[in-house]
Formats: structure tokens, sequence, C-alpha cells
């Protein structure tokens, strides 16, 4: 990652944090513990330190500030915690979807846009409640994996797909999100 | 990240969007999904007697590479006999579109989109022929 000319090797988002690696997080806690490690690599406390401690501070500022970024999120704070274990992630290595998610998500995806050329809220509003309930069900099934798993590469990768069908209802709600924001328009 | 100039071609004019009866005896369906982006992929042929592609049509929920690379092959493939279109192979896609590195498994999708297309029109004829043999 490069932000304003200075290369980070990103460390793990909770030893960034400071906090316990699952999957399971307190999350108004973990925010209460970035907020007060922000404040105290805030810059106006390096005002009078030399350049080196203040790039220093400010390197740290952005390692905790993606950490938090990381963790809240549970696809990525399941990345993270993958990653952390050494199971590899991304397109090459991980399982293709079954089809049928696919089948799933290609009937979702489908009504989504029909639902956008009707401009049919309520319609909107039932599928976005349907495919709630259905994410939190998978949410769920993957924290009981990960709580299951305790760290055991071959059960951690067994979680995969579980993951790869959270990352296929993000993309959902992210294209459902701007239906809603141009029917509110 | 830019996208080429046909990239984003395919992404605004996409060529051959669109459903085929996916029960018909002719029609193969492809169904693809990259687990990582959560990209999903439909490209569906419909192949003559005489073994060749006269249509396709595909469906991409996905990224502008994904999309135009799933255009683009459906293009490719029209009028082609199933041997040459299965020959088709994801570098010639990266190629055509100036795929950047991040984004040649979008090229690897419609390939793989390509070939189970065939193979599901394949499974389907063999299926056919052993009912006629009763």
């Amino acid at each position: 990652m490069r932000l304003q000319g200075i290369v980070l090797d990103l460390m793990d988002a909770f030893d960034a944090l400071g906090i316990k690696p699952q999957f399971d997080l307190n999350l108004p806690e973990v925010e209460a513990r970035h907020r007060s490690l922000s404040a105290a690599l805030h810059p106006d406390k390096f005002a009078a330190a030399g350049p080196s401690e203040r790039r220093m501070a400010l390197g740290k500022a952005i390692e905790v500030n993606d950490a938090w970024r990381r963790l809240r999120d549970p696809v990525r704070r399941a990345e993270s915690l993958l990653v952390r274990y050494g199971v590899p992630i991304g397109e090459a290595v991980e399982p293709r979807p079954s089809q049928d998610l696919l089948l799933e998500m290609m009937d979702v995806r489908e009504e989504l846009s029909g639902i956008r050329r009707a401009k049919d809220q309520p319609a909107l509003a039932r599928l976005s409640a349907d495919m709630r309930a259905k994410e939190t069900k998978a949410l769920a099934q993957l924290s009981l994996g990960f709580a299951q798993a305790q760290g055991e590469t071959v059960k951690l990768q067994s979680l995969l797909p579980a993951l790869g069908t959270l990352r296929y209802f993000r993309r959902f709600f992210e294209e459902l999100d701007t239906i809603e924001d141009e029917f509110l328009s | 990240m830019a996208y080429s100039e046909k990239v984003i071609d395919h992404y605004e004019h996409p060529r051959n969007v669109g459903t085929l009866d996916k029960e018909d005896a002719n029609v193969g369906t492809g169904l693809v999904g990259a687990p990582a982006c959560g990209d999903v992929m439909r490209l569906q042929i419909r192949v003559n007697d005489q073994g060749v592609i006269e249509d396709a049509k595909f469906k991409t929920f996905g990224c502008g590479s994904a999309i135009a690379s799933s255009s683009l092959a459906t293009e490719w493939i029209k009028g082609k006999s199933l041997d040459e279109a299965g020959a088709i192979k994801n570098t010639q896609i990266v190629e055509e579109l100036n795929l950047p590195p991040v984004k040649i498994h979008c090229s690897v999708l419609a390939e793989d989109a390509i070939k189970s297309a065939i193979a599901d029109f394949r499974a389907k004829q063999a299926a056919q022929r052993a009912l006629a043999r009763g």
C-alpha cells in the first residue's frame, strides 16, 4: 500500500490494534481502542518531535486506521484472520463457488435489475430484507466455523466457501445501495 | 486504475447481452464465478446441427474487465466450431483488451465460461443420444 509516498508493509490488523485475534469481536470496544490509539498518534502530539519520529507516528496512525477498517468489516476481518493463520486467499487459490450459489446470485442480481427498471421501491425493500436475513445466517455460520477451527489450518481452509458466499452478498448489497440512492434522489 | 479503450467500449456497448433458453437441447449454458471478488458470469451458446455456434449470449455481474471479457468472448465464438471455441485461451483475451495483471482472472473466468457452456451442451447431447437409444 502506498500513501503519501510512504510505503507500508501493513502489519496484522489484530496486532496493530493490540487485540486478541478472533472473528467474534466486541466492535464498540475495538472502536474505542482505535480512537484512543489514533488520539495518541495524532500529529499535534508530535509537533515538537524530530522528523523521523513524526514519520513513524504517521505511519503507525495509518496502520491503526487501516486495521480498524479491516476489522469492522466481517469479510475483511475473516480475510485478516485467514492470512494470519497462513491460509492463502485470493482468486487463484480459493475454491470455485458452487453452482447453487452462482444460480442464486444470478437470480437475485437479475431480480435487482428488474426492480431498478420498474423503480419498484417495495420490492426493493422486500428483497433487501430477504437477503439481509440470509447474510446474517451466513455470517453466523462463518463465526461458528472460526470458533470451531481454533486456528487449525485445515479447518480454516474449509471456511473459504463461506467467505466467498459473503463476498457475493457484499457485492449484491453494494448494487442494492446504489439503486436505493437512485430511488431516493 | 485506468481501463483500456477496448474495455470501455465493451463495457459501454456490451455485445450479445441476454439469455438463451437453457432448456433448449441445442443450448449450452456456462455459469462461473470469481469467489474473491463476487463476480458471476453466464455464457450461453446455441449450436446448429453442423456443430457450429450460431448464437451466443452473456450476462455478467462484475467489474468492467469481467463484462468486457465475456462480451468479447461471445463475439469471438460466434460462427466457430465447438473445438475452435474451446481452444480460445484467456491470454488472447488479455492481449486483445490490454488487461492489467490484477484483471487477468477476468479473462480466465471468460475462458472457463466458454468451456463450461461447451461441456454443458455436450453433456446434453450425450444424454439425448442415450435416451434415443433407449
